[in-house]
């Protein structure tokens, strides 16, 4: 069990500042997901962590080493792309077994490796198949495969699961869940998605414009986000977020507060506004009110109220569950 | 860029310099210069510059044939690359668009044109039957049989990429068959037509071997042909003979300018998958 | 159910295929049938396979066939393994690959004739510029196309020198396709240069190799041009190939004999590229 520590880290491309001084620890065994809009730089970050990127001054440690200047081959990680990087001429077993046969290991020791790995994930009937014949969960499967036969200090995921469908997707968040709970191995995950995020990660990084805005539990982001970015990123439907004078009012920068958060009453509330937009879910309704001093609220309340578009409602905020940003 | 990539490009250049460069100096500067300093064949500057001298000598040379022959090549090029981008769009078009039996048989006929080697006798007879041989509206013709394989090529793969929807809006329009392709396919093939043209000029242009076999004579000549036939003509003047190679070599190089992308991409076509 | 009319009717492929087949396909198949007798374009004379027996008698006509084979051999091979040592090269971030690409390319454009006077000149015995450089150097420069041993080898270099530059385009272009990722994943996995060469690089330019390899194949077997401007065919036969044979053949009104040459031709590219075609479409990888 290995920790990635990052000081300092900064990465200019040209002038272009990509990462602007990242300080991070990443405890032995975690599940640590990177999260952030495109463009944030949680993928240069992870490619700096992989080698595959220098950094333009600061230090990256695996497992208390100094690898900063060292190869990727050198730094005991291995990475899962977003594209599964699967070489199209070769099978599962070849594909699986290629960073081996590349150490010119002997093949009866590549076959046994090969095939326990295979047996780990379940792509023992598929060691013959090339991978145009698979399917994109499999594919997903053999690349993984590719990365356990390294026996990795740390496992690096760059948005493994973005082409994928939806059903798919959410079945391959449980099963590298429980990958990671099996292995018990360090693994840093990327993505945009704050889904994935909320639900696979021990500890998330919040990343915004290079510099990370917050590191927290998943719920720890939830209830107490340190900035409206990152109280907008975690939690869907978004944060209702307010400035300005109904702000002011409350004494901060920013107010938010989230639309599960808020009680809606026909008949009495903190705020009076018309329901401008119903969305049915099924399980809960979200209403979208039109409150003259803070234009559009969004409310999420229970799947069966009964509520119509033009209606006059009342939402109050929940006690205790008010945010304010200075 | 790292240090060994500076030293190896300029490495690379000095030596793709010596090789691929100096030739083509060689041809410059021996076309410019008098019989008897050409006659040394030494790779040195002009004891003296004649390259207009020369220019106008290699012109007028046997009634400035090689200004018939201009005239005969670029009337071949021009006629034959014409009727390869209408007929081979033509065909592209159905080939891609109309799935039928058919496609087996024009797709062999396709490949069989990029690698039968033409047989020449027999194409003279049947030419000779049609009355055209050492004719030029004949060589247009086996230009374009013999350039249409890779034409029809290019322009189905390009075609693969305009959308059906456009051809089916034509049709709910009420637009005839000839109207979908001139009018709304045609056009949008200009990227691939302006490829055909120039691939198909420069290689027209350049041919050697079958105006050699359908224009035998002197009044049909072609550019390539004036030259191989200068060299006894110029046996003693290099000078004229480099000078004359050095106007062979003009017309490709403009081209080459001003279109090497479309150049290149019309070479590639196929080289990758897609 | 009625038949609609199709938007994309046959009758477009009419003028195109009037013209292929009268002027291309008829001939070759008349070949056939021309190349078993003697003709002199009038009159024609059966005589069975007696054409074929003299291609395979006369020694200068051997040489011919044997001369093909070695020619395109060697022209192809070298610009497939060439050709793509030179685009790996040339994609490698070179200072100033994009001029090198432009001269290699260049040569690849010009009339083939002017080529061959050319380097006939800088290939002269004694006053050409190739011999005049090495005998500065101390070397005595044999005599590249007056020489029978040498004069095919020669005439093969011109072609390389001519072509070689295509074949680099063509890699170029297949390299460019190769995603990245694969090259990241083996660094990761800790391959050197030269693996990721073979075990990346090679497998996965495979269509580019594919298209080198038969176009240089055919264009090789089919030569004529080179040869022609610089030797045409001598000194003696000693580097006639097929289409040169099937040249002189014609010239010396032996038509039955020059046809006979063709069908020869057509049978050998399609006894060679049509199982190499074969081959590479079965080991075909969808990427």
């Amino acid at each position: 069990m290995t920790s990635v520590v990052l000081e300092s880290v900064r990465k200019s491309f040209g002038s272009l500042e990509i990462m602007k001084g990242v300080d991070l620890t990443v405890e032995p065994g975690e599940f640590c997901v990177f999260v952030g809009p495109s463009g944030c730089g949680k993928s240069t970050l992870l490619r700096i962590i992989s080698g595959l990127e220098t950094t333009t001054s600061g230090q990256v440690f695996i497992d208390g080493k100094d690898v900063t200047d060292a190869e990727p081959s050198e730094r005991g990680i291995a990475m899962v792309f977003q594209s599964y990087a699967l070489y199209p001429h070769l099978t599962v077993a070849e594909n699986i077994g290629f960073g081996l046969s590349l150490a010119k290991r002997p093949k009866a020791e590549i076959a046994e490796r090969v095939k326990q790995t295979a047996d780990v994930l379940q792509l023992s009937h598929l060691l013959d198949r090339k991978p145009k014949a698979l399917s994109g969960g499999q594919r997903q499967r053999v690349a993984i495969g590719r990365a356990i036969i390294r026996n990795p200090k740390v496992f690096l995921f760059d948005e493994p699961l973005s082409n994928l469908d939806a059903s798919l997707r959410s079945q391959m968040r449980i099963e590298l869940t429980e990958l990671h709970a099996k292995l018990g191995a360090t693994m840093i995950y990327v993505t945009h998605d704050q889904v994935e995020a909320m639900t696979m990660a021990d500890k998330i990084v919040v990343l915004n414009g290079g510099q990370i805005e917050q590191v927290g539990t998943p719920m720890t982001l939830y209830n107490n986000p340190a900035s409206p970015f990152v109280a907008g990123f975690i939690g869907s439907p978004k944060m209702n977020l307010f400035d300005g004078e109904i702000a002011a009012r409350e004494n901060c920068r920013t107010y938010g507060i989230r639309p599960e958060h808020i009680a809606l009453s026909s008949t009495e509330g903190k705020w009076q506004g018309k329901v401008r937009h119903i969305e049915r879910l099924g399980a809960d309704t979200v209403v979208y009110l039109d409150v003259p001093e803070l234009q559009t609220l969004v409310v999420r309340t229970d799947g069966d109220r009964p509520v119509k578009i033009g209606e006059t409602q009342f939402a109050s905020p929940l006690t205790g569950k008010e945010h304010r940003f200075s | 860029m790292s240090r060994r990539q500076l030293y190896t490009g300029i490495a690379a250049l000095a030596a793709c310099g010596v090789i691929f460069v100096l030739p083509f100096i060689f041809i410059f500067i021996t076309a410019a210069k008098t019989k008897q300093d050409a006659a040394t064949l030494r790779f040195s500057w002009p004891v003296e510059w004649q390259l207009w001298q020369n220019f106008v000598e290699v012109v007028q040379t046997r009634n400035y044939m090689l200004l018939l022959a201009y005239f005969n090549s670029t009337v071949i090029t021009v006629a034959a690359v014409t009727l390869l981008v209408l007929f081979g769009a033509m065909v592209g078009y159905v080939l891609q668009r109309r799935p039928s039996r058919w496609n087996t048989v024009i797709y062999g006929c396709v490949l069989a044109g990029l690698m039968i080697p033409p047989a020449i006798v027999p194409t003279i007879w049947v030419l000779q039957l049609l009355g055209l041989f050492k004719t030029l509206s004949g060589m247009v013709l086996i230009q374009v049989a013999y350039g249409l394989g890779f034409t029809v090529l290019l322009f189905r793969s390009f075609i693969a990429t305009i959308p059906r929807d456009l051809d089916e809006a034509a049709i709910i329009d009420g637009a005839k068959p000839f109207q979908i392709f001139f009018r709304v396919i045609l056009p949008l093939l200009k990227p691939v037509t302006v490829t055909v043209i120039v691939v198909q000029s420069i290689a027209i242009f350049n041919d050697f071997t079958n105006p050699l076999y359908y224009l035998p004579g002197r009044e049909n000549v072609t550019v390539q042909l004036t030259l191989y036939n200068f060299q006894g003509q110029f046996q003693t003047q290099f000078n004229l003979l480099f000078m004359n190679i050095l106007l062979v070599t003009i017309p490709p190089l403009i081209v080459f300018i001003f279109f090497n992308r479309q150049i290149v991409a019309g070479m590639t076509a196929g080289a990758v998958k897609g | 159910m009625t038949t609609r009319k199709s938007a994309y009717p046959y009758w477009f492929v009419l003028p195109a295929a009037v013209v292929f087949t009268v002027l291309f396909l008829a001939p070759t198949v008349a070949s056939f049938w021309f190349s078993l007798t003697r003709w002199d374009l009038f009159t024609t004379q059966f005589i069975g396979l007696e054409n074929y027996r003299q291609f395979f008698r006369e020694p200068f006509l051997i040489q011919g066939l044997v001369n093909t084979v070695i020619y395109a051999v060697l022209t192809s091979g070298t610009k497939t393994v060439l050709g793509l040592l030179l685009a790996v090269l040339l994609t490698s971030g070179l200072w100033g690959q994009g001029l090198l690409r432009t001269v290699i390319f260049f040569p690849v454009l010009v009339s083939t004739i002017g080529v061959g006077i050319t380097f006939s000149v800088l290939m002269h015995p004694t006053r050409g510029l190739i011999n005049v450089a090495l005998a500065a150097v101390g070397i005595h420069g044999p005599g590249w196309l007056t020489d029978p041993a040498l004069a095919l080898y020669s005439i093969v270099f011109v072609d390389l020198w001519k072509g070689i530059g295509l074949a680099t385009v063509i890699y170029i272009a297949g390299l460019a396709s190769i995603s990245p990722d694969y090259y990241e994943a083996a660094r990761i996995d800790g391959a050197t240069r030269t693996q990721m060469f073979f075990r990346v690089t090679v497998p996965l330019v495979r269509p580019a190799t594919v298209t080198v390899v038969t176009l240089s194949l055919i264009g090789g077997l089919r030569s004529f041009d080179l040869i022609w401007a610089m030797t045409r065919g001598g000194p003696g036969f000693s580097s006639d190939v097929l289409a040169s044979v099937i040249y002189k053949q014609y010239q010396a009104g032996f038509y039955g004999l020059s046809t006979a040459g063709n069908v020869i031709l057509f049978l050998l590219i399609g006894l060679i590229v049509l199982p190499l075609t074969a081959w590479f479409n079965r080991k075909e990888v969808d990427l």
